[in-house]
């Protein structure tokens, strides 16, 4: 791909997250700098403590004031600068433009309603559907997902469903408005293996048809290497690297994304 | 070979045979939740047994019975030629230790790293009393942790280093077995591969056998001797750890194995599994694999298939075995 000639979806310019602890500042992220483009598969990887969360939480604007000072130069998504929108603005780009899974589905689910009901909530806010459409649109969009039954899905609450199927309500609902970009953070750390191959796979086919530009983070170089297009490699709160999967794993150019491969091949599989 | 041969192997230690571990389910006395069913195998000295398998699949059952967590509903228990299940347990009960996934919820935040160690030794009045807090220490430096951490207190430490002191504490008693469920799953990948190193190098300095509960096949390849793959409560593959990676007899283990993303991009992607697990409320008839397996024979909807020895074999009788018609004659 030709990059020169693209314009990136998103733009992140010296991106610095300080968070406030007792009495004392940290840097969780330290000057970053990035780009996702069109129709990319952006790994974002590290270890804990990397800053690659804080990093997904600034650009969503999800860090709370009281907790961090976020500063950059920019967080552009195509021709809007989030950094310095207030809460109102960043709620209305939130879930339309921009979206977000979690490791853990079910803090983003709501228990009382079903989950047919919570995508087509959704259609009705952001598309401004009537009940009948959004419903439509709902079944359709947990059928493109993979459900083989997705009325059942559709009438089902939350905690019926496996920790899988959850995560997959969870990757229906974040690209059901088309959004420019998702990102999705360790979004199957919690899942077996089985099933993490089987939401990631759905994941991406389904960010293809919508369009979606995937910034995915994850500690593990196998889904690194499997799914990702290029990678960015943080380690406390600096970028050390950012490559192309194949130049990442054949010629690393930080020691530490080399300790990190020599760690999972190692683990071999 | 049959299992009763396999029960006067000279090296064996843990001994399980038919082991069984039902829940009744609230609400009802009938309705029962087999978590293990019929069960069977031997950890010889020093040998590190990984146990592998899908949430659901009871290995974490597995290894609380072996614990004396959970009543086991039944088969036998045989430790050293003790009875597990009998008044054997209190003696023999100290020679067996356990290692759980959580550091931070197995070790008390108001006790020092030292207290932590040491308190298991004065629990079983191990050595005397003068000496325990040296036995703690040392036990701290086996685990790769530096005697200057040990007035710390947990949440002064990294995930690393708490794990190591779980794993100091499991050791001082100096144990011949310890039970480690899922005890590298919240650990980095780094600090993960440094404690395989240390596992492996004190199940060999210090003679310690390890049943490994894990859902990590990459972890378990690193680490293991010999491997089982457990499905809906039962084991459906063993065998030497070679063995079960290279090449996979059971289509349910490589399912598994193809699912696993490999940190090669020239490697081929992840294959997506047939179904998700059955429940283990509602057991599908005959092999319990049948409904999710891309191999199933209409035999394998009604007869459960026995387990066969499928080559391999070795001396010492450690063989490959598979639960599976493919290798029913």
């Amino acid at each position: 791909m030709n990059r020169a000639a693209q314009t990136p979806v998103l733009s992140v310019r010296r991106l610095v997250v300080e968070l406030r602890g007792d009495g004392h500042r940290t840097r969780a992220v330290d000057r970053i700098d990035f780009d996702l483009y069109a129709g990319e598969i952006l790994a974002l990887v590290g270890e804990s403590g990397s800053g690659k969360s804080k990093t997904a939480e600034a650009v969503m604007g999800l860090i709370d004031p009281a907790r961090g000072i976020v500063t950059a130069d920019c967080i552009r998504l195509g021709d809007t600068d989030l950094h310095g929108l207030g809460e109102s603005a960043l709620r209305r780009i939130r879930g339309r433009d921009l979206s977000m899974v979690f490791q853990e589905p079910m803090t983003a689910l709501d228990p009382v309603f079903s989950c047919g009901e919570q995508l087509a909530a959704l259609y009705r806010r952001h598309r401004g559907y009537d009940r009948r459409r959004a419903r439509q649109a709902a079944a359709l969009m947990f059928a493109r997902i993979g459900f083989s039954d997705p009325e059942q899905v559709m009438r089902s609450y939350p905690h019926h469903l496996s920790g899988g199927m959850r995560q997959r309500v969870i990757v229906a609902m974040a690209l059901s408005c088309r959004p420019r970009v998702l990102i999705a953070d360790e979004p199957t750390t919690a899942l077996d293996v089985t099933t993490q191959a089987r939401v990631l796979t759905q994941m991406i086919a389904l960010a293809g048809e919508t369009g979606t530009a995937l910034l995915l983070i994850t500690h593990d170089l196998g889904i690194v290497a499997q799914y990702c297009d290029r990678a960015l490699v943080m380690r406390r709160g600096r970028l050390v690297e950012d490559a192309a999967v194949r130049d990442l794993f054949r010629a690393p150019q930080s020691p530490y994304t080399a300790e990190l491969i020599a760690a999972s091949r190692g683990a071999g599989a | 070979m049959s299992r009763l041969n396999r029960e006067s192997a000279p090296a064996g230690l843990l001994a399980v045979r038919h082991l069984d571990v039902h829940y009744h389910l609230a609400g009802s006395a009938r309705r029962m939740l087999q978590a293990v069913c019929d069960v069977s195998f031997d950890i010889r000295r020093g040998e590190i047994l990984a146990v592998v398998g899908e949430s659901g699949s009871g290995k974490t059952s597995l290894a609380r019975a072996i614990l004396g967590l959970v009543e086991p509903s039944g088969g036998t228990l045989g430790f050293d030629g003790v009875d597990l299940r009998g008044p054997g347990r209190r003696v023999a009960g100290r020679r067996i230790q356990a290692v759980f996934q959580d550091p931070l919820a197995s070790l008390s935040p108001r006790r020092t790293v030292l207290q932590s160690v040491r308190e298991p030794l004065d629990h079983l009045r191990i050595g005397p009393a003068p000496e325990r807090g040296d036995r703690a220490l040392e036990a701290l430096e086996t685990a790769g942790l530096d005697r200057a951490l040990a007035g710390r207190y947990p949440h002064e430490l990294s995930g690393g280093q708490r794990q190591r002191v779980a794993l100091a504490r499991a050791i001082a008693p100096r144990p011949e077995l310890i039970v480690a469920d899922e005890p590298l799953s919240s650990l980095d990948l780094t600090v993960q591969h440094r404690m395989v190193r240390l596992i492996r190098d004190l199940g060999a300095r210090m003679n310690i056998a390890f049943l490994f509960i894990s859902h990590d096949l990459s972890v378990v390849r690193q680490l293991a001797d010999r491997v089982a793959v457990m499905y809906l409560g039962r084991f459906v593959e063993s065998g030497p750890a070679a063995a079960i990676f290279d090449r996979p007899a059971h289509p349910y283990t490589r399912s598994l194995l193809d699912a696993v993303p490999v940190a090669d991009p020239a490697h081929p992607r992840p294959r997506v599994p047939v179904g998700d697990a059955a429940s283990p409320l509602t057991p599908p008839a005959g092999c319990v694999f049948h409904s999710r397996c891309e191999a199933a024979m209409p035999r394998c909807a009604e007869q459960p298939p026995t387990e066969q020895e499928i080559g391999d074999r070795t001396p010492e009788g450690t063989g490959h075995r598979a639960s599976c018609h493919l290798w029913t004659q």
